[in-house]
């Protein structure tokens, strides 16, 4: 078992799902920059999906996992069919068979029923209310890590001085114990290594003072980073400040250190098709069970933000949000990584 | 206890290092493209790529542009290895489409295709030798043949469809462009016809800022679109209607006389003075003996006299145009007339789309077209538009329509206003290169001159002629002078030579105000001698022999279909050649594939694009692996092998249509400046210094400097593109925003009337009714009784279908083709999410798979395109479904504005609001 020891510092996301496009990019850069080994091809250590939708893993929210009464609950372990993905395609047959139009590009291996986006722009509501938005999702290096605890190993680790969590993969036996913990199901099994993996927080980037990639390479400029104790990052005075940016389910009981500014969404129309100004496209319910309670708040102060602006007055909150200077995204880690030179 | 130590860890940190940083760019038609990327190497290999973020702040108070990326460019080095790279030149073996290549040597393959080439020169002439424009402005070197022979390149705006009618018809230009920046500065924003989430992941985030900063955003579209979740409004228009919802908003503010008057009276045509008995615009021949034909007139609402309105500058001066009333007028024959403002007559249009009638037509609530028009008429707005609406039938009436609501409210010409488009411009180093009389700089500033003498030349008959109207009329004579070829309209080509004739000629392809067959109108356009300049005439005899294509997939793209095309087109074609470093499903149905190097092998420009006015570097990080060739080197020792084969063949010359002698001798010193710019690098460099000469970049300029910073903002338009059009000065520490020089300056614009134009009195107009915008129904192209409307857009993961085939961005979704079905559609037709569905149109038939939402219209079918045709069983892909028809106004020519120069005014295929049937696959 791993000891539950508080960082000295915790590094936190913050993704403003009112910018997120759902483009992927944050997935695809961590992709190419950690998950392209034999036997990663499946994992998506950064992955986007629509809301309300069931994932990936498949339904994970109904998993299980986080903690009771102290004790590490382990939920269901996700299978690989259940994450989804991991295609592989017939390039060949159809390039270079001579075999004209009777063959086609499909999959060759992988998931047969799901995928890592597979719900992607289906939504809910009813059409003209229907509804959606993007939610990101990675590791969310709790600070109450169900899974460190629930390694048999002694493999995962929480780090003192910036609060990732790690898992030194020598040490790691592919018990899997931590993927069943994991509430947010965030932790993938390598089938050719017999070891698991996870998001490692882009630690080797963070040690040169560069952002994650993540981060670093979202064109939507929804995503942020930095010390939740660095009174000047934009991080902390969305989560401390303000308490605009929320945990995704806190409710799991892990303390997650990825945030969200909780999603806007347009006014719906009444039955004659007439804007209804006052009522929520999203159904509040539904955001309180991914946010908590303090949704609404956030949702409230967002609002009487944007109606400031609108009449001319400034608001903090929204010139943060606007993000004037893109490297203000990056907190302390703004450093253009195409200026290392290695040994 | 574990720490961040050990091989585990070193393996992570050893992944993510490199030994060599080159600076690289996605020059593609994404638009605006140029995101400035790093490129990383490691042992000789692209390992990875990441945004650099380099963008300075441009203004004060707007946020800046980085780091402009997106997933398909974070991926881009799997392209350079993919499963569909090509490396090698190969040569079909098999039957066409069958897919059974052999390799040749470069050698063999250049001789084979130039001789094809000069048989089709000898036996059917140069317009036999069919040159594709296609976007990516990278494949263009490859085509370079085209330049040196003078043979014909098909247009791109028809090609690939990105025209704006409406624009052109109102402003005569399809693409004011802001400078992406400029959107944070809008107080209202209406996402309309496009779908930016997806297709401008790049600079979306200025959309959602400025609603940070206190704008609203507004998204207009049939369906609850990606576009719509981060809006203020959704409005769920019914799918063509558009055209009604604006002209209601327009309704709105001229009853409610919210229009901006004095930008009403100058900017626009709508005070001019029509006839009452011809509605025909009042002309200066009519009135005065030897006055011209496009001299318009207006009355005085003071003195009530009706006088010209100037033609060299908008300014009203001591004239208060009137916009109501009428008057009489005795024309020079004596007779007298009755007159009214063009306004008048747009009031009484105005009222078949009072908001309780227009909600009938498009569905939205009267409550809520009334308001949407109160916030258009009292805040900054701009209009989000793609190239969605030009590819309606009607599309021409709905951005009429929505240009009205634009001009009535003053929404252009100044910041946080306007529309966009795609632009392009300052490349004119590169045009000019081997044109000039030899190297260096003071040659770039002598053939700058002899340019501008020459434009000086062709401008004297009018005096009037803004810098805008003389570019134009060069392009139209000599279309060359555009950059990117001798570009002609393809409609006639496809009309006579592709198999469109017969369904362009089917009345239920067109609207019923068509009055007569689309032949009578092909005829009258060709026998008025409208587009004698472009080839109009000679597909009637000339068969198609060669197809080059660099860049592009015809197959996947032609509206129509590749049956359509398979079955006519191909048998003419005697050799067909695709360049590109990947096999599309053209190259599978090519003679030859030749194998292009991929962005990171080669030194290459972005797209040079209005939206971020930015010179971005593409560098070659890497060589092209094994036989490849940069695009450049291939149309060079195309262009060396022809000279050669020409000259073992006894050939000299050619004659071409127009009776222009071409020479076969001297190919490459006419190609390369007589050896000097034969080097990649040297050619780049000497184009870079160029442009420093010409003005476009900063004095220093240079590839060293540009290698330094990976970008040079651009500081004037030059003369080749699209810069002159976007009418304003660019200026260092400033968003761009298109037309100041005529809001603020009072230039002119160039239209017929000169001012931004709403009232088109060309006869055609006129006879269908559409002199004024208006709203017509969606004819009931594939199929008037066929229960669904299919409408489609870019996707979100690939340019087109280049990152298509991606294995990493297959993953990212369905990994297959798939078409979005409303739920309870679905429901109805025993349709469960996953199943495969055949969609059918009287065009064609494809099968894919369904997925629900109720995102998605009822009625509506969303299929977004992109899918190879090989992605599908048996191959057939949306484009089967399209009958690929133009609207037959597309031909009118004859009247100012509507004449052909590259890129701009011709007939263009719809390919929106098809009929099509859904069923579940058998």
């Amino acid at each position: 078992m791993g000891s539950l020891t508080e960082s000295k510092r915790q590094l936190a996301w913050v993704f403003d799902l009112n910018k997120c496009i759902g483009c992927q990019t944050c997935s695809v850069a961590c992709k190419v920059l950690w998950t392209e080994d034999a036997g990663a091809e499946p994992m998506w250590w950064m992955s986007v999906n629509t809301q309300p939708g069931r994932g990936t893993p498949r339904d994970w929210e109904k998993m299980g996992g986080g903690w009771d009464d102290g004790r590490p609950v382990l939920g269901k372990l996700p299978t690989p069919e259940e994450f989804g993905g991991g295609w592989d395609f017939n390039y060949d047959e159809v390039l270079r068979g001579g075999r004209g139009r009777d063959a086609h590009l499909t999959k060759v291996g992988g998931s047969k029923t799901w995928g890592m986006n597979w719900d992607e722009d289906e939504g809910g509501g009813e059409f003209p209310n229907a509804y959606f938005f993007y939610l990101p999702r990675m590791c969310n290096h709790c600070s109450r890590p169900s899974c460190l605890d629930a390694c048999p190993n002694d493999a995962l680790f929480k780090r003192e001085e910036d609060g990732l969590v790690l898992r030194d993969e020598d040490r790691c036996k592919g018990a899997q114990k931590c993927a069943r913990a994991c509430p947010y199901k965030k932790i993938y099994f390598n089938e050719a290594r017999k070891v698991s993996q996870h998001c490692i927080g882009c630690f080797p980037r963070i040690e040169q003072g560069v952002a994650p990639a993540c981060v670093r390479q979202c064109p939507g400029r929804a995503a942020f980073v930095g010390f939740l104790d660095d009174p000047a990052g934009a991080v902390a005075k969305l989560v401390r400040q303000w308490n605009v940016a929320l945990p995704l389910h806190p409710e799991f009981g892990t303390r997650p250190n990825v945030y969200y500014v909780p999603p806007l969404a347009p006014a719906p129309l009444r039955e004659d098709g007439s804007f209804d100004e006052g009522g929520s496209r999203i159904p509040p319910s539904y955001l309180e069970s991914l946010f908590g309670e303090e949704v609404h708040g956030a949702l409230d102060l967002l609002r009487t933000e944007l109606d400031k602006k609108r009449r001319g007055q400034g608001s903090e909150l929204l010139d943060t949000l606007i993000l004037y200077r893109w490297k203000d995204a990056l907190g302390h880690l703004d450093r253009d990584p195409a200026e290392i030179v290695w040994d | 206890m574990a720490e961040t130590r050990g091989p585990w860890a070193d393996a992570y940190r050893k992944k993510w290092t490199w030994d060599k940083v080159a600076w690289g760019s996605h020059a593609v038609d994404c638009y605006p493209g140029g995101c400035p990327y790093r490129i990383y190497v490691k042992d000789g290999r692209v390992v990875r790529e990441e945004q650099a973020g380099s963008f300075s702040p441009v203004e004060r108070g707007i946020p800046d542009m980085n780091p402009m990326g997106c997933q398909k460019g974070a991926c881009w080095s799997q392209l350079l290895t993919a499963p569909d790279r090509v490396t090698h030149p190969l040569r079909r073996v098999g039957e066409r489409g069958e897919g059974r290549f052999e390799r040749v040597s470069w050698d063999e393959a250049f001789t084979d295709i130039a001789d094809a080439m000069l048989d089709a020169l000898q036996e059917d002439g140069p317009e036999s030798i069919i040159t594709l424009m296609t976007p990516e402005l990278g494949g263009s070197p490859a085509r370079l043949f085209a330049d040196v022979l003078g043979t014909p390149t098909t247009d791109g705006n028809a090609e690939f469809q990105d025209f704006s009618p409406g624009w052109h018809l109102t402003w005569g230009v399809f693409n004011p462009t802001a400078s992406m920046d400029d959107w944070f500065l809008a107080e209202l924003t209406l996402i309309w016809h496009a779908n930016p989430v997806y297709t401008n992941i790049h600079w979306y985030h200025y959309v959602a800022e400025s609603r940070y900063n206190g704008g609203e955003v507004v998204t207009i579209s049939p369906d609850y679109s990606p576009s719509a979740i981060h809006a203020d409004y959704h409005v769920p228009v019914r799918i063509g209607s558009d055209a009604a919802l604006a002209l209601s908003m327009c309704q709105v503010i001229v009853d409610g006389k919210l229009y901006d008057r004095t930008f009403v009276q100058e900017q626009t045509d709508l005070p001019l003075l029509v006839r009452k008995d011809t509605a025909r615009f009042l002309r200066g021949s009519e009135v005065n003996e030897g006055d011209r034909d496009d001299q318009f007139f207006w009355l005085d609402s003071r003195s009530r006299i009706v006088t010209p309105a100037p033609r060299g500058t908008l300014a009203t001066g001591d004239v208060d145009p009137a916009l109501e009333g009428s008057a009489t007028v005795t024309l020079k024959d004596g007779t007298r007339v009755e007159v009214e403002p063009a306004f008048e007559r747009l009031k009484r249009r105005l009222e078949d789309y009072e908001p309780a009638r227009a909600s009938k037509l498009c569905g939205a609530h009267p409550d809520a077209i009334r308001k949407l028009a109160r916030k258009v008429a009292t805040r900054r707005t701009k209009i989000f538009i793609g190239w969605n609406s030009g590819k309606y039938y009607h599309g021409d009436l709905m951005e009429r329509s929505m240009a009205l609501l634009l001009g009535l409210t003053g929404n252009w010409g100044r910041k946080g206003t306007g529309t966009r488009s795609w632009a392009v411009a300052g490349w004119d180093s590169f045009v000019f290169l081997s044109q000039k009389a030899r190297p260096g700089q003071d040659a770039a500033r002598e053939y700058l001159q002899n340019l501008v003498q020459m434009r000086r030349l062709i401008a004297q008959d009018d005096p009037t002629q803004t810098l805008e109207m003389i570019s134009n009329r060069a392009a139209s004579m000599s279309p060359e002078l555009s950059g990117m070829g001798r570009m002609m309209p393809p409609a006639f080509l496809w009309y006579y030579r592709y198999g469109y004739r017969d369904r362009w000629n089917d009345p239920k392809n067109h609207d019923p105000s068509m009055k007569r067959s689309f032949d009578a109108y092909m005829n009258e356009a060709i026998e008025k001698g409208w587009w004698d300049a472009s080839y109009a005439k000679a597909y009637q005899e000339v068969s198609p022999r060669v197809l080059f294509e660099a860049g592009g997939n015809i197959l996947r793209r032609q509206r129509g279909g590749q049956k359509l095309l398979l079955e006519n087109l191909w048998p003419q074609l005697r050799m067909i050649v695709s360049v590109d470093f990947r096999i599309t499903t053209t190259g599978m149905y090519s003679d030859y594939i030749l194998p292009a190097a991929q962005h990171y092998e080669k030194l290459g420009q972005s797209m040079p694009s209005v939206h971020h006015l930015n010179w971005v570097l593409c560098d070659r990080a890497v060589d092209p692996p094994d036989e490849a060739l940069s695009d450049n080197e291939i149309g060079l020792r195309l262009v060396e092998k022809l000279e050669e084969r020409a000259a073992a063949r006894g050939l000299t010359g050619f004659t071409d249509r127009a009776g222009t002698p071409r020479s076969l001798t001297g190919l490459m010193a006419r190609a390369t400046l007589n050896g000097a710019f034969r080097d990649e690098e040297k050619m780049f460099d000497e184009a870079l210094r160029d442009s420093a000469a010409y003005g476009i970049l900063p004095p220093d300029a240079s590839l060293d400097t540009l290698r330094e910073k990976g970008h040079l903002r651009w500081t004037a338009w030059g003369m080749i593109g699209h810069g002159q059009a976007q009418a304003s000065t660019l200026r260092p520490d400033e968003v761009h925003n298109p037309f100041r020089w005529h809001t603020e300056e009072k230039v002119p614009y160039a239209t017929l009337t000169r001012r931004a134009q709403y009232y088109i009195d060309h006869e055609w107009f006129l006879e269908a009714g559409e002199e004024l915008p208006m709203h017509k129904e969606p004819p009931g192209q594939g199929g008037p009784k066929r229960r669904f409307q299919l409408t489609s857009g870019h996707n979100r993961w690939s340019i087109h279908s280049m990152n298509m085939p991606n294995r990493t961005l297959l993953n990212t979704h369905r990994g297959e083709p798939f078409v979005f079905l409303n739920d309870r559609d679905a429901a109805e037709l025993g349709i469960e999410g996953g199943d495969k569905v055949r969609l059918s149109s009287d065009a064609g038939a494809m099968l894919l798979v369904a997925k629900l939402t109720p995102a998605c219209r009822p009625g509506q079918v969303i299929l977004y395109n992109g899918f190879e045709p090989y992605m599908h069983e048996q191959w057939y892909s949306q484009s089967d479904l399209e009958p690929g028809h133009v609207k037959w106004l597309g031909l009118a020519g004859g009247y100012g504005h509507l004449q052909y120069r590259p890129l701009a005014w011709q007939p263009i295929p719809a390919d929106r609001a098809i009929r099509v049937d859904v069923a579940k696959a058998g």
